[in-house]
């Protein structure tokens, strides 16, 4: 049951991205528009008909007025149009590309934990000895390697060496063919993703199960004569997760970072593709649409895992 | 306390092993020359330095030149170690160019974060009040904006130019070196040799970078060392996309976009930015975890 006080922090929180949002947008909203170039460049629009285009999508009026009217459009849900593609309302695209890059930013968090875990915990039993070693170092390997570098190995892998494994469903140059990707398509993204943060997780379930290990409860499990691995999954692993739900947070932001790589790299019809797109054409609203629906994400994602880590560590109180 | 000087009195030290006074540096660097993996990545970044020194002197051909009479994309030989590139440029070259361009934008990020950290960090915990008020909010409102894509934004209007990329990476790394040295200079603050500084008269500056800067010093190159790969990271990642440092400059990003453009002809072209990108990005990595468990010992896994 929240207390009083829970209430009072995620009123405090909301606020606080609210405020992000705010400010966030407003930022990126005026140094897009200082950008140089613009979207109408390339068409050979000039002079009257110029300002006609302008004027159409309301590019000529001040650029306070402009973000005023972004800001209220955008409260009730409506991002504006693209100049790109001329008129196509934001919303449904980012939405979209929205559920894109959440079916592979999911995907890798679930690789994340799962490698990051198993390898904390295989370290942490095996404390220096070559395990430890070996699962520690492939752990600074992970985000030590660029994932542009494993992507290309990757590719050159499935691609060209063993096509057949994959039955040729992995192309190079990476494009996905569907919105959605099929499963193999999404899972060398998803995994090169994935391994990239496991690393920070690794470490912080290794150290965790190494204090852990050490206290009283633990010997007091093992002193009753529980097997080893009741002891280890029921009693040390338990406690050891609370620190690595204290890093939910950044690793989601970690995700979120690599995701634009990933996106770019493999051709994934996401938001972290469209960022880029968006910049290199001057679609100066779907700019300011992505970056918001990050900044709101990454909010959203903090508060979640601040209020997750008070259901499983309950001493912790806001 | 720059150094640990706990005072032996005679007739205490006489029934234990009065064990030699140690510097924090000396001790540090101690444990540091122990942990081989940090040792080792410090011998290949030392490597790599010289090659970036020799690299501002000479390469065996001009990296930017399209040589004549040479073919492209061709294999290591004796004449292009690395072998050549889409355009018939010398890959050895350009490898060195990149060298030089990955450590002048990691060191230079690194100092700019130091710099602009360190300094704003140090007013808000030590002055708190309403300056701390407007740091922390404005540090709280951005935190874990993903820094690449301001670093995207800010490139593109600042223009091209190394100094441009620096100062565009650092936009976002500066907050968490100032979150750090903020926690620092809130609790040394608190000890007693602060309060006996300030009660035999020494000013807020000597204070500040006499006492609290020196005393919290380990934890801040630690974090340093690593804004080094992430930037490092990031320049490459930019050059990858053709957002980055302009051609014909080579960066290790930009090769291995040409190489991931020619990798079916060519595997070796994205190979040596590859390694190269890879065994940097971890000798930083390794170096920064041996710092730390050198000179952070709080913090020691």
């Amino acid at each position: 049951m929240p207390t009083r006080g829970t209430l009072i922090y995620i009123a405090q929180r909301l606020l606080l991205i609210v405020f992000t949002l705010l400010a966030v947008s407003f930022l990126v909203f005026i140094t897009v528009h200082s950008l140089p170039g613009s979207a109408f460049e390339s068409e050979r629009v000039h002079g009257k008909a110029l300002q006609l285009v302008l004027h159409q999508y309301g590019l000529d009026r001040p650029i306070l007025v402009q973000y005023w009217s972004f800001l209220t459009s955008a409260i009730q849900g409506n991002l504006g149009v693209s100049f790109q593609i001329r008129g196509l309302p934001i919303t449904p695209l980012v939405m979209r590309e929205l559920s894109v890059s959440a079916e592979l930013g999911g995907t890798a968090l679930l690789i994340t934990i799962g490698i990051g875990t198993t390898f904390g915990v295989l370290a942490a039993m095996r404390q220096n000895t070559w395990v430890d070693y070996t699962l520690t170092s492939i752990a600074v390997v992970g985000y030590s390697v660029p994932s542009f570098v494993l992507a290309g190995l990757g590719e050159l892998i499935f691609a060209y060496w063993l096509p057949t494994v994959t039955n040729g469903a992995i192309q190079y140059p990476a494009n996905w063919t569907g919105t959605y990707g099929t499963l193999v398509e999404l899972s060398l993204p998803a995994i090169i993703l994935g391994f990239y943060t496991s690393g920070q997780v690794t470490r912080i379930t290794r150290a965790a199960m190494l204090e852990v290990l050490q206290q009283d409860y633990i010997r007091t499990a093992r002193a009753k004569g529980l097997k080893t691995r009741v002891v280890t999954v029921r009693h040390a692993l338990r406690n050891a997760l609370i620190p690595v739900i204290s890093i939910l947070g950044p690793l989601v932001i970690s995700i979120i970072t690599g995701s634009v790589i990933i996106e770019n790299i493999f051709g994934i019809p996401g938001l972290g593709k469209e960022f880029v797109e968006s910049i290199l054409g001057a679609d100066y609203n779907v700019t300011v649409a992505v970056f918001t629906v990050y900044a709101l994400l990454i909010g959203i994602a903090n508060l979640i895992v601040d209020l997750l880590y008070t259901v499983v560590d309950p001493r912790i109180r806001y | 306390m720059a150094t640990v000087t706990t005072p032996i009195l005679e007739e205490y030290a006489g029934g234990t092993i009065a064990r030699a006074q140690v510097g924090l540096w000396r001790d540090g660097f101690r444990r540091l020359r122990r942990n081989r993996l940090a040792l080792a990545a410090l011998i290949y970044l030392t490597v790599l330095v010289l090659v970036a020194i020799i690299a501002i002197f000479w390469t065996p051909y001009n990296p930017a030149t399209i040589l004549p009479n040479t073919l492209t994309f061709l294999g290591p030989s004796a004449g292009h170690p690395l072998g050549t590139d889409d355009l018939g440029r010398d890959l050895l070259s350009r490898m060195m160019q990149g060298a030089q361009i990955s450590l002048i934008v990691g060191v230079g990020t690194s100092a700019i974060v130091l710099t602009v950290g360190v300094v704003v960090g140090l007013i808000a915990g030590y002055f708190r009040g309403w300056i701390d008020n407007v740091i922390s909010v404005f540090i709280n409102i951005f935190y874990g904006i993903p820094g690449i894509l301001v670093a995207i934004i800010l490139y593109l209007i600042l223009g091209h130019g190394l100094g441009n990329i620096m100062i565009a990476i650092s936009a976002t790394a500066w907050m968490d070196m100032a979150r750090l040295v903020r926690g620092q200079a809130f609790s040394i603050r608190e000890r007693e040799y602060i309060e006996a500084a300030r009660a035999s008269g020494a000013r807020s500056g000597k204070i500040l970078f006499g006492h609290i800067l020196p005393n919290s010093l380990g934890p801040i190159i630690v974090q340093a060392t690593f804004v080094i790969p992430i930037a490092i990271l990031t320049e490459a990642f930019l050059s990858y996309l053709g957002l980055g440092i302009p051609s014909p400059l080579a960066s290790w990003g930009s090769i291995a976009s040409e190489g991931y453009a020619a990798l079916p002809l060519e595997p070796y072209m994205m190979l040596w930015p590859a390694v190269a990108l890879s065994l940097t990005l971890l000798a930083f990595n390794f170096l920064g975890d041996g710092l730390r468990d050198a000179f952070d010992p709080r913090q020691r896994r």
